[in-house]
Order: structure tokens, then sequence, then C-alpha cells
């Protein structure tokens, strides 16, 4: 029909246009009916959009239009009562939302892994650089610019891997102490985890290979004090931000004064469990004030810098924090216990 | 260490509670691991149950022949009836009495009034045994006759005492002995440290006494005090007791003597029988090739040139600071006697303890470091209880020693303290505390170190922490104050994390697996010396061995889908030096060679990188294999496992260096691809790779993709020949590509290689 014809259609037409859309409209089973009446009756080709272009008085512009308006409506709820039909449909054949969906394959991290990814990360939150160091040392590395002691039984080939007489397989990260003060200027502040070795025969707290992670600040004026707050922000990042931490007095070659540091049970928050034995506190290692001969050592003026440094077993993290009675299952890879983290 | 308190008391007043000082000393001195009680618990009024007692009849047991029924007088009313097994008593004896309701050493057992064999007991007669003094079990303990039945017990012999047990720091040989942790202890609570024990006894003569030293480094000191009418037996019951709490053996008097002022001073000492030294002399020196010497423990051992010996005229007699010999032992019929008080290096009896694989309580002392000055005290304090308790006559003396060091004299400035700390410290808080320990402050600051200190205080650091560790407690907690922040994983940190969570994402779980193997393929791997076991004695210069195992282990336990990686080093031996450690990322999976190949696209892919594959015999199990830059894919051959398994393994910091830097943008958006499915009749032995690489090279700037579709042998294709088929993609990004460009780049494709490979496109 053309333009003048439609214009043509009195109030009446129009009104029977609106039943037989509205018919066609809620009459729709589906998404593509539906849209095919919505083309039919108010799409740019029909009767009803041809006639509004060719309105030029308000009354019939207020007429066609409030046509148009009631049909869209119309359209908008037949099209929320679909949904609601084909979502009954579902319910009524009975599809079973508490199957498995389809498998993705995924593996995991080793715990390990874990744990020393959020110790890098709480470290390079507080703005430490991670060092990668090579497992086998010279003896100068892993001992004697530690200062320790030619008479130190840590030295001796019963506790000690060497490879030959200059040569060991690391017995600490402490090492990486050394190559990073020799390769870095200061400031320097790192953490470095990594294997170490020792000759301890395996049961179930002792392994020959080991994960260690070494920490080192070496900057203008550091203190005791600034190692206690570091230790601090550490063990609240990993074990909850309520735990606390204590120095003890402690002996190492390479630190001067050594303590070991404790910190709150994170089991029973210091009230004595048998994680702790009772004392409310748990070892994590060992720590101090850089000795100032170790900077001698490698050629760093210790009137100039000073440092602490810290070092602490991942394994013992693991254990005590997912309750692991023995670490040789770290080295098994047993997938059922590797799945479990 | 373990220290009984009684003892510790003897030396140093404190009125702390024993909870409290466990609790302070882990702070300053040394770590505490338990306080325990030795012999009769002290809870309630436990003590009040064992008493002295009179036996007033002792008889056999009218049913029992080997009971004795004894009516004792314990200071009540009525005597009490006690059976008893032992019979080294009869009526008049003095004995230790338990009565019903005292509870037993161990806290276990309490004694309760109860009929054996008819016979009503009511109580208990005791032994050394169970009063946890000895080891002694041949009868009951007998008592002075002079005490009054009824006395309290724990008034006349040391019933039980608490034992303070503490670690011994290596650099504080000062803390191996009683008097040592009493200075320590009156230092942290103020209390008053008594002088040092020992009084010289009265010196009967002066008989020669010839001693030689051949190595004064090693022996730096040697005293040897001769005594005679020495009478050997036991140590009285408190001397026991004291030996029993310190957690070692009471064996006579005249060696529990010496272990007493051992564990009193920390110096170690020895006694000869001196009638069984040949000629009487004592020569230190090195043992000699081919000499031997049974040791106290029954072992007989062969002398290294190393070891340092003490020698009488003739023959070794003593492992110099390990163990002394059998051939000089004091035994009962001993009455004259050589007294050692010497002093030792750490270093020799170390070594020698290890060359014997020994252990003594004297060693542990020596290696730390014995004050050289204690030899006098300890030969001092030992002769004043030989004396005292085994009637010896002090009868001659001879010492030898090295120059006496000059006490080490320290520049010291108390702001050290407090720049090392972060707290402030009063200097005269710092000067009574230096004072206290032994050191001599001068007005200006001079620190003189005492000679227990001479060998860990050497330093200005050192007199630091002397200072410092009495205020642990208060330091504060701080962080640096920082010029420069640096935090961040280096690049290849980046992408080795990288990698780690792709292969998680594609269903490998992480292995760790040890460093050191059985066998390794390399036969230049890095052996140990002395490997801990023959399992873990190569350095391993690939991971497949030890993922291999690891998969074992898994089929072993059942598991399924098994797929491993690791990321770890291996150790590539070098000319001279450390050997080389690149990161390997390592991984074996159930599955055939492309299950494994697709893993390892996948890092490739992760990382930007285009995998280029070409067929090698990467390992000798493998029956597929190729190399891949910076590494390898392989199948294994038969494993003895279920089904096909597949390895790869590739050198990270080598694939690292392929990783660009950055991707620039390519538009793939603005127009259209153009998509050909091109299928090429080609030789068997040409690779599908070649096809692809040499696809995209015709292609050029306008290929946007090659994707290889099938390999196809059969039907239409000739003996000798395959159909490899690729979906192409070519697409520009200044226009949409025409059909006539479709067809100009087909026949570019065709052209390049069919002149290559003669290859022709299948219709």
């Amino acid at each position: 029909m053309d333009s003048v014809a439609a214009m043509s259609l009195d109030d009446a037409n129009w009104t029977a246009y609106e039943a037989g859309a509205r018919a066609a409209i809620d009459a729709a089973l589906s998404d593509a009916e539906l849209d095919a009446a919505r083309v039919a009756w108010l799409g740019r080709k029909s009767e009803l959009v041809q006639a509004l272009r060719g309105v030029r008085d308000r009354e019939s512009g207020m007429l066609l239009n409030g046509v148009r308006g009631r049909l869209e409506t119309a359209v908008a709820e037949r099209e929320t009562a679909l949904q609601q039909l084909l979502w009954e449909a579902a319910a009524d054949s009975g599809v079973d939302v508490t199957i498995p969906g389809l498998p993705v394959e995924r593996g995991r991290l080793h715990l390990l892994t874990q744990i020393r990814r959020e110790i890098e990360d709480v470290f390079l939150g507080m703005g430490y650089e991670v060092w990668d160091g090579n497992e086998v040392a010279t003896v100068w590395e892993n001992f004697d610019a530690l200062t320790s002691d030619p008479g130190h039984p840590s030295r001796s080939i019963n506790d000690t891997f060497y490879i030959d007489s200059d040569t060991v397989l690391r017995t600490h990260t402490s090492p990486d102490q050394i190559r990073a003060m020799l390769a870095r200027t200061p400031p320097l502040y790192m953490v470095s985890p990594g294997r170490c070795y020792r000759r301890d025969t395996p049961d179930a707290t002792h392994s020959p290979i080991f994960l260690q992670v070494e920490c080192l600040a070496v900057d203008r004026g550091i203190t005791l004090a600034d190692l206690q707050g570091t230790v601090l922000q550490f063990f609240r990042a990993l074990f909850g931000e309520d735990r606390e931490v204590r120095m003890r007095t402690s002996f190492f070659p390479f630190t001067e004064p050594s303590v070991e540091f404790d910190v709150t049970c994170f089991i029973c928050s210091g009230r004595g469990c048998a994680t702790c034995k009772r004392s409310g506190w748990i070892e994590m290692g060992g720590a101090g004030w850089v000795d100032p001969d170790v900077f001698r050592n490698v050629d760093l003026d210790p009137d100039e810098w000073q440092g602490f440094a810290f070092g602490f077993g991942i394994e013992r993290i693991a254990m005590l924090r997912h309750g692991l009675p023995d670490l040789r299952a770290f080295w098994e890879n047993d997938l059922r216990v590797l799945g479990q983290f | 260490m373990k220290v009984p308190v009684s003892w510790l008391r003897e030396y140093v007043d404190f009125s702390w509670r024993l909870e409290e000082l466990a609790r302070r000393l882990v702070f300053t001195s040394t770590e505490v691991d338990r306080i325990v009680r030795r012999g009769v618990p002290d809870t309630g009024d436990n003590l009040k149950h064992f008493v002295v007692g009179r036996v007033l009849e002792a008889g056999k047991h009218p049913n029992a022949d080997k009971l004795q029924l004894t009516k004792v007088d314990v200071g009540e009313a009525e005597p009490r009836s006690i059976v008893c097994g032992a019979w080294n008593f009869g009526a008049g004896a003095t004995v230790a009495v338990v009565v019903p309701g005292g509870v037993m050493p161990g806290g276990e057992f309490t004694i309760e009034k109860r009929k054996l064999r008819g016979e009503v007991s009511d109580g208990m007669i005791l032994s050394e045994r169970e009063l946890e003094l000895g080891q002694d079990h041949g009868g009951i303990m007998l008592l002075s006759d002079e005490l009054e039945p009824g006395t309290p017990l724990a008034d006349v012999v040391p019933v039980g005492d608490d034992i303070l047990e503490l670690e011994t720091l290596n650099n504080r040989p000062d803390l191996t002995s009683i008097y040592g942790i009493a200075r320590e202890v009156a230092v942290l609570t103020g209390g008053e440290l008594r002088p040092m024990p020992g009084t010289e006894p009265e010196r009967v003569a002066d008989e020669p006494l010839d001693i030689r030293i051949e190595d004064l480094e090693r022996c730096p000191r040697y005293i040897g005090r001769l005594f005679g009418d020495v009478q050997v037996g036991d140590s009285p019951a408190w001397l026991k007791a004291r030996i029993v709490g310190a957690g070692m053996r009471p064996i006579s008097n005249v060696v529990d003597i010496t272990n007493y002022v051992m564990l009193a001073l920390g110096s170690p000492l020895h006694a000869f029988d001196y009638e069984r030294l040949a000629e009487g002399r004592i020569v230190v020196r090195r043992a000699t090739q081919g000499e031997a010497l049974e040791t106290l423990d029954g072992t007989a051992r062969e002398l290294d040139p190393e070891d340092l010996v003490i020698a009488d005229g003739e023959r070794p007699i003593a492992i110099g600071g390990v163990m002394g010999g059998a051939n000089t032992e004091v035994g009962e019929s001993t009455t004259s006697v050589l007294l050692e008080a010497a002093n030792f290096e750490p270093l020799t009896v170390l070594r020698s303890g290890e060359r014997h694989h020994m252990r003594t309580e004297s060693q542990t002392r020596w290696e730390k470091g014995v004050d050289p000055e204690l030899a006098g005290a300890a030969a001092t304090y030992a002769s004043q209880l030989l004396a005292e308790l085994a009637g010896g006559r002090w009868s001659g003396e001879a010492e030898v020693r090295a120059d006496v060091h000059a006490p080490a004299n320290i520049a010291f400035r108390p702001a050290y303290t407090e720049a090392v700390l972060g707290l402030e410290v009063a200097e005269a808080e710092q000067r009574e505390r230096l004072e206290q320990l032994g050191f001599d402050v001068s007005a200006d600051w001079q620190v003189t170190v005492p000679t227990w200190r001479a060998r860990d205080v050497r330093r200005e650091i050192d007199v630091v922490e002397e200072v410092a560790r009495f205020r642990l407690e208060d330091v504060p907690l701080t962080l640096p104050r920082r010029q420069a922040m640096f935090g961040r994983l280096k690049h290849e940190q980046r992408l080795r994390r990288g990698i780690e969570d792709v292969l998680v994402g594609a269903g490998f779980y992480e292995a760790y697996t040890y460093s050191l193997q059985p066998s390794d393929p390399d036969p230049s791997a890095i052996e140990l010396p002395v490997p801990l076991s023959s399992q873990q004695r190569l350095l391993r210069t690939t991971l497949a061995v030890g993922l291999l195992s690891a998969a074992r282990h898994n089929v072993d336990s059942g598991n399924e889908r098994i797929r491993l990686f690791e990321v770890a080093h291996v150790y590539l031996p070098q000319q001279g030096g450390v050997p080389r450690e690149p990161w390997r990322l390592g991984g074996i999976l159930q599955g055939d060679f492309f299950a494994a190949k697709g893993a390892v696209e996948a890092v490739f892919s992760a990382l930007q990188v285009e995998p280029r594959f070409e067929r090698a015999r990467p390992i000798e199990q493998a029956t597929v294999g190729a190399t891949v830059q910076s590494g390898w894919v392989a199948q294994y051959g038969p494993l003895g496992l279920d089904g096909e398994w597949s390895a790869f393994e590739l050198e990270l910091d080598e694939l690292f260096m392929l990783v660009p830097e950055r991707v620039l943008y390519r538009d793939v958006v603005s127009y259209p691809p153009l998509r050909l499915d091109l299928a090429f009749v080609v030789d068997e032995g040409v690779p599908a790779g070649e096809l692809a690489a040499a696809i995209r090279e015709a292609a050029g700037e306008e290929l946007q993709a090659v994707r290889f579709l099938s390999d196809y042998r059969g039907d239409q294709i000739p003996d000798g020949k395959k159909s490899i088929a690729f979906a192409v993609a070519f697409q520009s990004a200044q226009r949409t590509l025409s059909d006539e460009d479709g067809a100009r780049l087909r026949n570019v494709v065709v052209e390049a290689l069919g002149s290559r490979f003669d290859a022709s496109l299948r219709a």
C-alpha cells in the first residue's frame, strides 16, 4: 500500500491493526517468531511505520505513535514471557545441574613453589630483588668469606658434601650474600631462595637436600631494630596480621650479634599447643647484624655500610602451615599429595 | 648441658623462679630446652614421705626365702614393719625409707601399705638406684649411723633436683660448665657470684715428675700432679647425685672427681694409674705410624700421625682430649694417681674425634676452645676433692706451658652498641654489664677481655654483642629508611613463573626431584667423592632421570594420567672452577611423542617463540625424537611401564633469549582474511614442517597463518608419496584481498613447493 492509502486509514482501522499485531505477538512461541511478528507489524516496511512517515498533523501522529508505543511494550512483555517459558521447559526436561561440568585438566604447582613464590612476593613488595644463586659453591663463598672458623664442625666432611677440597654443595643460602655483595654496589636488598645440601640421613625432619631462603639488607645505618621490624612484616604477611616476633641470642659465624627469631604460634595464637611445644612461640630461623669482617671480605667498608641477614627453611613453613608430618613427601612427588595443595 | 639447680645455687644466689630464669636465659645466653626433675618429685608434701630409718629387727620372711622382714624406726611412736628384698644390711643399720603415700622418682608410682606373702609391708627401704643416685642395685643404701630416725631424707641425701637442660652455642665454651652458667645467671639476675671453688690441699712431698710437650701448638698447657695413698671406691651420694643429674654415669670416686670438676669448671681432666706409666713419664706428642691404643671404651684403635697422644716412656696412653687408654686405667687396685689438667687445641681434638668416630664429654668442650687458665683452677679443685674423698696425698707436680698471650685489649665506643641495636643504652649500663661479665673497662673505654672469653671476643663488635644480648627484648621494630627501591622480578624470573603456570594450566603437576642421582647419561657428570648413598652420587646434567623415577613412583602408587614437570638447575662440568648451573624445564607424561610436543608448543607459544623441530635422537631410550631450539622432546621406548611415555627438556635461559622484546600490533581486524585449504602430494621423506616453512617464506607478509590439517596416504596417492594438507590464511592490513589476489598467492605457493620439494597440488 502506498503512503496516501495508509493515511486514509481511519481510527477504526488502526484499532484493528493493533489487535492483529497484538495477536501475532502473543502467538509467538520463539525468539524467531516474535522477531518475525515485530518486523511485520512494527518493522520499517510495516503499514504502521509507513503511515507514520506520511503523517503531517499532530492528531494522526499521536494516534499512530500511541499504537507503536503499545505494540513495542507488547513485544518486550512477550520477550520476558518467552524467557520464562523456556526456563520452565528446561526445568521440566530435568537438567541436573549438580552433574560435574566438562573436565578442564589442570595441574598444580608444588607446595614448596607456592610458598617460595609467596615469600618472594612479600619481599618484592618490600622492595627486595630475588637472587638466583648457584648451588655449587667454593669453600671461600660457603665458609671462609662468611668468617666461619676453620675448625667449625659444619665444615667437616661428615656434615658437608665436598666435590673437591675447594668446592662444596652449598650448606646454606648464605654464600649468596657474598655473591650478591660482590656483584652489586649497595644499597642492596635481596632475598635468595634455593636448594641447600647437608649430609643428614633422611628422616621425617631431615633431608640431605632442602630449601632455604636467605635475606640480606645492606645500606647505611641498618640496625637490629630494622631486622626485627622486617622479620615482623614478613611473618605477618605469611602467618597473619596478629603475629608477634622476638629475637634471642645465638651464634652464627657471619653475623654479630647473632639471634634466632621466633614467631607467636599461628595455631594457638601463643596460648600453647603441640605445634609450638606449649611455648606459644615457633622457632623460625637464624639472623643477625652482618659481621664487619664479612663486609671486609667483599671489599665493602663496614664504617660506611651496615646490614642484616636472616635465613629460614621453606619446608618447615610448609610443614607447620599445612600439617605435613614428614618432609620426605616433598620429594616423592605423589600426585595424591601434590594435588592437595 | 644439664645443670642441676642445687649445684648452680652453690655458685650463685638468685631469687628468681626457675621458669622465669629459663625464660630470660633464652634471650641473653642460650636456649633452654626444658626443666626436668631428677629423683623424688618435689610436688605437694611428697618429700615428707622420705625419711631416715633405723632397722630394729631384721630376719627372714616366714613365707619367702629371698625376702627379709624388718621393723624400722622412722621416728614415729611405733616402728613400721617393712618387707625388703635386699640382704646387705641387718638390725642396727641406718637406711632411707619411703612411707606409704610417697611418690617415687618418675612420678608414676606411689608407695602403698600392702601385704607381701602374708606379711604387712608399711613402706619401702630404698636403694641408690631407686632414688636415681646411681646404677648400683647391689642392695639398699646405707646411711651414717649418726643420723636420727625420722630426719627428713632430703636433709642428708640429694633425693631430687631440678635440672635445667641448656643448649651450648659453639662460641661459648664458658657455658659448658656450671660455674660459667652461674656467672651468666649472676649478671642476669643481679645475684652474687661466689668465688670459683677449690682450695689447694696440703702437699706432702716433692717427687720429681717428667713431663714433656713436643707440640705446644696442639697442647699449650699440661699440668701433672701425683697423688699417693689413693683409695679407689664409691663416690658419696651427693657427688653421684650431681654426676647423674648432669647426665653422666658415676664410675669410681677418682673418675667421678675428674668428671665433677670438668662439669663444675669446664676444663676436662684425666686420671692415670701412675704405677702403670712406663718410666713414670708423660710425653705429649703426635702418634707415630703403626701405633695403636685400646681406649677406655674397650675399642682398639689404629692411631694416625695427625692424632695428638699422651704417651709414657714407651707407648700412647691416651688420645689427647678425647679418651684415655685402658693400659693406664684407674681401677680398684690403683693407689697412686697422675692427674692431668691440660689444654688442647680445638681442631686437633675435633679431627681425632672424627677420625675415630668418637664423641665424649671432654671432646665437646675442647672443640669449643677451653680457656687454658682453667687448667690451674681445675687441678686445684680436683686435688682438694682427691684429698677429701679418696684419701689422696699430693706428692708431686710438674707443669709445661706455652707463652701466655696477653689478654686482648679493645677500644670500645658505647655509641656503637646503640648504632647496632637501634636502641639507646646508657653508658653506665654498658660499663656495668661488661664488668659483671668479667671484662675490665678503663675510664676511656679500653676493654680487657677475660681469659674465658678470649676466643670469641676479639673485636669491638664482639664487645657490642656482650652488651646487646641483655637488651634484645627491648629492641624496637623498625624498617630500614630506604633511599632506593628496586623490588621486581628479573625478566627471566617472570618468564619462569609464566611457563610454570602454562604447564599447570595444561594439566601438569610440578615435581621436585633430587639434584643427586644414581645415574646420568653424561659420563662426565660430577661424582661426589663421598656420597651419602649410591642413590645420590652424581650431580645431574639432565632432569630426565629424576622425573622418570618420579613417574615410576606415581605408577607404583596407582596414580593415573601422570604429567609431571620440574624447573630446576642441572650441573654441567666446566674446565676449571665450579660447574655451570643453567635452569632447565623438564617434563614427563603418559602419552606419545605428539602429546609431549604439544606441551612444548604450548610453552613456546606462551613465550611468543616459533618452535622448529628437527628429527633427532636426543636421548638413548628414544623411539621418536626431535630437537627444538634449546632442547628436545622424545617418546620413550619400553620402560616397563604401561602405555606410552614421553618427555621433554628445555634450557630456559637459552630459550628466553629467543623471546621477542615486544610484540608489535598487526591489523587483523580492518579487512577480512582469505582462507584456502591446500593439499600437496610429496615424497614420503618430505617433513610437513619444512613445507609449512616454505609456504610462509613464499607467501610473504600477506600470509597470516599456516595450520597443518592432515597427513594422508592411500587411495589416489601413489606409493612412496603422501598428501599433506594445510589451512592457509592470507590477510592484508591495507585492503580486502580479492579472488585474484587469492589465485596469485596460491600460485606463488604452489610454484615454490613444486620447485623445492617436487610437490604437486592435489586436485
